[in-house]
């Protein structure tokens, strides 16, 4: 049996994955990357806005600090974030930011020539550090050049099938190159899984197609808990038709969010901050107002963007005015942008400590696809981004470290070959990769069954129309229903072709089988959180409740569904108070 | 919502199939709004699920998309379907790449080209614990070069590899560009070294097609003529200086 063998396995080629394999390669380690699609495709490359870190760049009447950050994050988060963390990573993101700029990233500057800040919501200073609103290609390119030089080798287009476990320890994957015939086993002493998010079971969602959750399912199906998964973040503008993103960076730029009636409706909402607001309530009020008659159509609100002028939105926004020109034929020097809200980011996934290790020794996660717990039940706009390079840096040195080198003792030369190394374990390996032979043979050879993209398509309906910015008891009932019945449906699809290699519908059947997981544990964490907190807002129980639910879910897997326990909140600096903007 | 048909002729590639070349016509019922690379999902879902093309963002920024319709190239999330309703479209690859099964193509040519002038910043040292001190004018010049997504659409209209196959292709050399430009790098010299050739700048034609077609609008060919303007002033320069230390030497 051929079979891979790297100290440190990272799949994912986004943000959090590319600097965890730098980290880890700087240490010393053999590290490869596996990704379902070449590096620079990944999500991260469509972040738009920007970064935070307390730089104080810009003038403004009190210092800003990364005391101040963490503030800010944990009032965002609705006090639901581990403050710890939080502190960690308004620390360390200084560094980290630097060191970015450091390595080439194209930072819009302040007259003095430093990083230059803009105002984003729910911050309290002009915070967040940004390269015109691209922000996120600007960094995702930097880093692949990173990964360029250091020469660390990427599988492109393969797809991790499975984690392989034995004796309580991740020992790799099961890896599939989408064009061969064949499943790879890859060993690794540690495995870290930087996947990103699971926006595409929603059918309104500024994610990419390609973000299905695949990696948090990985670990949910090898037993480990996902966390808070009830916390999907709404972001109140993206593009009316095709929800691509409209970056909050065009309200800290001076944007208004308008009604039918001509109102910058935020007035009602969020009197101080306006438009600023966190993104929960700016979504929240944005969906009210559409469902109370105040929408265009019925469907949308303007972001008006005119009284910024030409020249400022020319270089400051010049990819929102790029995308709103392509998509939406509308040029916002001249026109309001049409927009909606629409899912935009997972607050949970995978719990980690903060250094990225997860409840299974060996195996580590990092970014979007992780939870640990920066974001509470409510992300601030910038700290994704910041989120990944801390927590992806975190992941990669303590993987390293974690290696044992007299197991490992090839060290670099070992690099990518074949043939086992240390305490290999091939039965582990052979039996996962019998087993989706014989699933495959199994799907191949049902004549009846329906097409995925039917259940695929009813699930994101579903999820946008039950599980989204406003949650109810009835609704989420008859979601949770609904998705036992997909998953019956499920149960019985049957796919054309027989071969691994080129198999489209084999890999929509994988995704599928990830997608309502969890979509499952989302509806089961917000069914039985009774009260309304950052992102997760229960019409029928509107307050937050911290007596009852100032609490994190873990969410585990088992044949009837999710089973939830709760963990309690690590509260260091600021007592939770009410949240009011 | 009211519908009208679009008629899609695909080129179909399958290196296991007799023959392994054929064309294929879909019909696509479109909305209001629709792409082609909508279009082209869903003709993967409802009628066949063989057909196969890379996508990730639907929003122009990761460059997976790029192919030929009706003979040019673009971004096939960034094409609407309603300027191509009236006749029949024609969906091919990517030209200049090696097909790999439909209209995936094999873009490692690309990568290697990239790889080849050490695409990362070397930067100058600088005092511990801050950034560069850059101004906005210095960072505006090099903005437009960053925005290149590696699509791989300049190099399918480029005609400077007919006439010399290991051309770095535009998108290399504007990215090259994007180093010599960039204050912080510390390289100057050895970028226009690298560059310095028939496979480098001197092998482009200067027909602005990559200009042209590019979906970011980076203007490669600006930054190919710059560059080789910036070797002849080198030239120059080391021409003048070791004409004077002859002149001098000849005069001790």
């Amino acid at each position: 049996m051929e079979i891979l063998s790297h100290d440190i396995l990272i799949i994912g080629g986004g943000l959090a994955g590319l600097r965890a394999a730098i980290e880890a390669q700087k240490a010393g380690r053999d590290v490869a990357i596996l990704s379902k699609v070449h590096p620079l495709r990944s999500h991260s490359v469509a972040a738009q806005g920007g970064i935070n870190a307390a730089f104080d760049n810009v003038p403004a009447p009190v210092n800003d600090s990364w005391e101040n950050h963490s503030f800010d994050t944990i009032k965002g988060s609705d006090y639901l974030a581990d403050q710890d963390v939080v502190e960690i990573m308004c620390r360390e993101g200084l560094e980290r930011v630097i060191e970015m700029e450091r390595w080439g990233t194209l930072f819009s500057r302040t007259e003095d020539g430093k990083i230059a800040q803009r105002p984003f919501g729910g911050a309290g200073f002009p915070r967040t550090c940004y390269a015109a609103d691209r922000t996120g290609h600007n960094l995702l390119h930097v880093l692949y050049e990173q990964v360029t030089g250091l020469r660390i080798p990427v599988y492109e287009e393969w797809h991790a099938l499975s984690l392989v476990v034995a004796e309580g320890r991740c020992i790799g994957i099961l890896a599939f190159p989408l064009f061969e015939e064949r499943t790879v086993p890859i060993q690794a002493e540690a495995t870290i899984l930087a996947t990103g998010g699971y926006g595409r079971i929603y059918l309104r969602s500024t994610n990419a197609i390609i973000n299905t959750g695949r990696g948090c399912y990985l670990a949910y199906q090898a037993g480990l808990p996902l966390e808070d998964m009830e916390f999907v973040q709404f972001h109140p503008t993206s593009l009316f038709g095709t929800n691509i993103l409209i970056t909050e960076g065009a309200r800290g730029e001076g944007g208004y969010l308008v009604n039918v009636k001509g109102e910058r409706y935020m007035e009602r909402y969020a009197p101080h901050l306006m438009e600023l607001g966190p993104r929960d309530i700016v979504a929240r009020a944005t969906q009210r107002e559409i469902d109370e008659g105040g929408g265009f159509e019925g469907q949308y609100v303007h972001l008006d963007l005119r009284h910024l002028g030409r020249e400022k939105i020319l270089d400051r926004l010049p990819g929102i005015r790029q995308i709103a020109m392509d998509f939406a034929g509308i040029d916002p020097i001249l026109n309001p942008i049409p927009i909606q809200p629409a899912q935009h980011y997972s607050m949970g996934g995978i719990p980690t400590n903060v250094d990225g290790e997860t409840p299974l020794p060996g195996l580590y996660a990092a970014g979007e696809c992780a939870c640990v717990s920066v974001h509470g039940a409510n992300r601030l706009g910038g700290n994704s981004l910041l989120e990944t390079l801390v927590f992806g840096a975190r992941a990669g040195r303590k993987a390293a470290s974690n290696v044992n080198p007299v197991r490992n003792s090839r060290g670099m030369i070992s690099n990518g070959v074949k043939g086992e190394k240390g305490d290999f374990n091939p039965l582990a390996f052979q039996n996962q990769s019998a087993a989706f032979q014989s699933g495959l043979h199994d799907l191949s050879s049902r004549k009846e069954g329906e097409p995925c993209f039917r259940l695929r398509d009813e699930l994101k309906a579903l999820m946008t129309d039950q599980v989204g910015i406003f949650r109810r008891e009835s609704d989420l009932l008859s979601a949770k229903e609904k998705i036992r019945e997909l998953k019956e449906r499920f149960g019985r699809i049957g796919i054309k072709q027989k071969r691994l290699a080129f198999n489209n519908e084999w890999i929509q059947y994988l995704e599928l089988e990830g997608m309502l997981h969890v979509a499952e544990v989302i509806t089961e964490g917000a069914l039985a959180r009774k009260e309304s907190r950052g992102s997760h807002f229960r019409t029928d129980y509107p307050e937050r409740d911290d007596e009852h639910w100032l609490r994190h879910t873990f969410a585990y897997k088992t044949p009837a569904g999710a089973r939830l326990e709760y963990k309690e909140v690590k509260i260091t600096t600021y007592p939770p108070k009410e949240r009011t903007y | 919502m009211e519908t009208s048909a679009l008629i899609l002729k695909i080129k179909r590639y399958n290196p296991e199939k007799d023959p392994p070349r054929w064309t294929e016509t879909f019909n696509v019922d479109t909305k209001k709004g629709m792409n082609l690379l909508e279009a082209l999902l869903q003709i993967q879902d409802e009628q066949d699920p063989t057909l196969f093309f890379r996508y990730s963002c639907r929003g122009a920024v990761c460059g997976s998309c790029g192919m030929k319709v009706n003979g040019k190239l673009a971004l096939a999330c960034r094409t609407p379907v309603e300027g191509l309703l009236e006749e029949t479209t024609l969906i091919e690859p990517l030209p200049f790449f090696p097909v790999i099964r439909d209209l995936i193509v094999d873009m490692s040519p690309l990568f290697e080209h990239f790889r080849k002038i050490e695409p990362y910043l070397h930067g100058k040292p600088v005092m511990p614990e801050r950034e560069h001190i850059m101004t906005e004018e210095e960072r505006k010049a090099v903005d437009p070069y960053i925005q290149c997504i590696l699509c791989g659409i300049c190099f399918g209209v480029c005609p400077a590899f007919n006439r010399e196959a290991l051309f770095f292709g535009p998108a290399i050399l504007a990215k090259a560009f994007r180093f010599l430009l960039d204050p912080r790098d510390r390289r100057d010299k050895e970028i226009l070294e690298s560059v310095n050739h028939h496979q480098g700048v001197w092998g482009c034609n200067t027909v602005f097609q990559c200009v042209k077609v590019c979906p970011k609008e980076v203007p490669p060919t600006h930054a190919i003529v710059k560059m080789r303007r910036n070797i002849l002033k080198y030239r120059l320069v080391s021409f003048f200086s070791r004409f004077s230390s002859l002149c001098r030497s000849s005069s001790k």
